[in-house]
């Protein structure tokens, strides 16, 4: 198992009972969420509003689109809160799983080759405490971790077609590559990074339930 | 042996590729064929891999420091719950339907009788819990003016003549989605052939003004206040206006404007 440090350090700062008590937070979060409690919803858009936000605008140059898909996503999210299971993954992973999804539809909706742009949002130093916040969560520092084991061309590559939205045929133009290259490149290493969390995740469980 | 493997990879590449990018109908029924034959994969396979690598992307990005619009989070939060009443409305629908269907089974009707008596009995309570939200309209007023932190209050401009000596302002809050006319002055009207209708202009989500409710002015000397209630979710009103229209009011009016209340004084009134 490879394991860097950077994961070795939060696991190091993390007990059975933090994981507990962080999972049923989580659960209870969107749980009250699906009870229909007002206050969760608000709760759940200040807790992701920041994350859903910025991903959107990589995905969706034009912002009466990202600020639709926002919405959609939110009220996806209230409708599915239901379904999220602590015991199955996440629930960082549930929603971005969600949010995913929408952008994805709103960008094949469109039909719209996404420009290159520069994004002149308001920017806020709240945002950077809640980034670090969110960093503390064992699923999305292992994958931080696979991620930084990847070639930087690699890392590029899979930045912007997971991260910013660009289909294969923009990168290949991005970053002048055969578009046969560019589709072998992101299989590959969505393979690796697929394998390398199931393993490691398995791992972790295995250290901290025995 | 050798076969399924060779399958099973191809399964694999293909359902990597689709959790980026919409696959070709060739590869798509090609994903379609394969997934049927071996049950144990499911399409969204890398759906984990591919949102905890877009959130590790995230973190890992520098520039990525935006916030969430205030305005936007207040449209999301009007949104739900615009969403939870239309719910809560599909739900007294289909109760409504099963009881006439329960209505056509003989043994049921005694008990749906004492059901109807008890609804009966909710609907009084509601109609007094009606009166008393007009009933204390001032208070409401009061409160909202004291707790929204984006209270917008504009006078009244009549526009025309009969409307210049008209007095009032309105309050609004984007955030709480609720606001009040204070008004005096107005014109009688006859419920029975017209009534007047508040208007919302809020112009970057909407090309034409808010429906804001009907209200009907019967005494002319006293001042009034009449709760706006839009029909539409509003994120950034910019100016309210008022129309006469047929009972009930219309969904796009080509009446003209009686009295606006907008952010700035209009050049020319009355």
């Amino acid at each position: 198992m490879e394991i860097t440090i950077n994961n070795l350090f939060i696991y190091s700062t993390t007990t059975d009972s933090m994981v507990n008590t962080k999972a049923e937070k989580q659960q209870n979060l969107l749980a009250e969420v699906a009870s229909g409690d007002p206050k969760a919803f608000e709760e759940l858009t200040k807790k992701y509003g920041n994350l859903i936000w910025s991903i959107a605008r990589r995905y969706l140059s034009n912002q009466a689109e990202a600020e639709d898909a926002v919405q959609e996503i939110f009220l996806a999210l209230w409708k599915s809160a239901g379904r999220f299971d602590a015991n199955k993954g996440s629930e960082i992973t549930f929603i971005a799983t969600i949010a995913r999804r929408r952008l994805i539809d709103g960008l094949r909706k469109n039909n719209k080759h996404k420009i290159l742009q520069s994004i002149d949002d308001a920017i806020s130093d709240d945002v950077f405490k809640q980034k670090s916040n969110l960093e503390n969560n064992a699923e999305l520092s292992l994958a931080i971790g696979i991620l930084e084991t990847l070639e930087k061309k690699d890392q590029e590559l899979l930045s912007l077609s997971i991260y910013q939205g660009y289909s294969h045929v923009e990168i290949a133009k991005l970053l002048n590559l055969p578009l046969g290259t560019v589709k072998t490149k992101i299989r590959r290493n969505l393979m690796k990074i697929r394998e390398k969390i199931n393993v490691d995740i398995k791992n972790v469980t295995k250290i901290y339930h025995g | 042996m050798v076969k399924e493997d060779t399958e099973k990879q191809i399964l694999m590449n293909l359902l990597a590729l689709s959790s980026v990018e919409p696959l070709s109908d060739e590869d798509e029924h090609q994903l379609s064929h394969l997934l049927s034959q071996y049950p144990e994969f499911s399409r969204d396979e890398f759906e984990k891999t591919t949102a905890l690598s877009q959130i590790g992307f995230y973190l890992r990005d520098h520039t990525a420091h935006e916030k969430l619009p205030n305005e936007l989070r207040n449209k999301i939060l009007a949104t739900y719950e615009n969403s939870k009443l239309s719910k809560k409305n599909n739900f007294s629908l289909s109760i409504f339907s099963v009881l006439l269907k329960a209505f056509t089974r003989p043994s049921y009707a005694w008990g749906i009788t004492a059901m109807l008596m008890i609804g009966l009995s909710y609907s009084m309570i509601n109609f007094k819990t009606y009166e008393n939200n007009y009933r204390y309209l001032p208070l409401k007023k009061i409160v909202l003016q004291n707790t929204a932190d984006d209270l917008m209050q504009y006078p009244w401009y009549g526009k025309t003549a009969d409307f210049e000596n008209v007095k009032g302002d309105m309050i609004w809050s984007n955030q709480k989605q609720k606001g009040f006319i204070k008004i005096s002055g107005m014109p009688m009207n006859d419920p029975s052939q017209n009534q007047y209708q508040i208007w919302i202009v809020d112009p970057i989500k909407y090309q034409n003004p808010v429906d804001g409710g009907v209200f009907d002015i019967t005494k002319s000397d006293r001042e009034l206040i009449i709760p706006i209630n839009p029909k539409l979710p509003i994120s950034n009103a910019r100016g309210f206006a008022i129309t006469l229209e047929q009972p009930g009011g219309v969904v796009l009016s080509s009446q003209p404007l009686l009295l606006t209340a907008p952010k700035e004084r209009p050049k020319q009134t009355i």
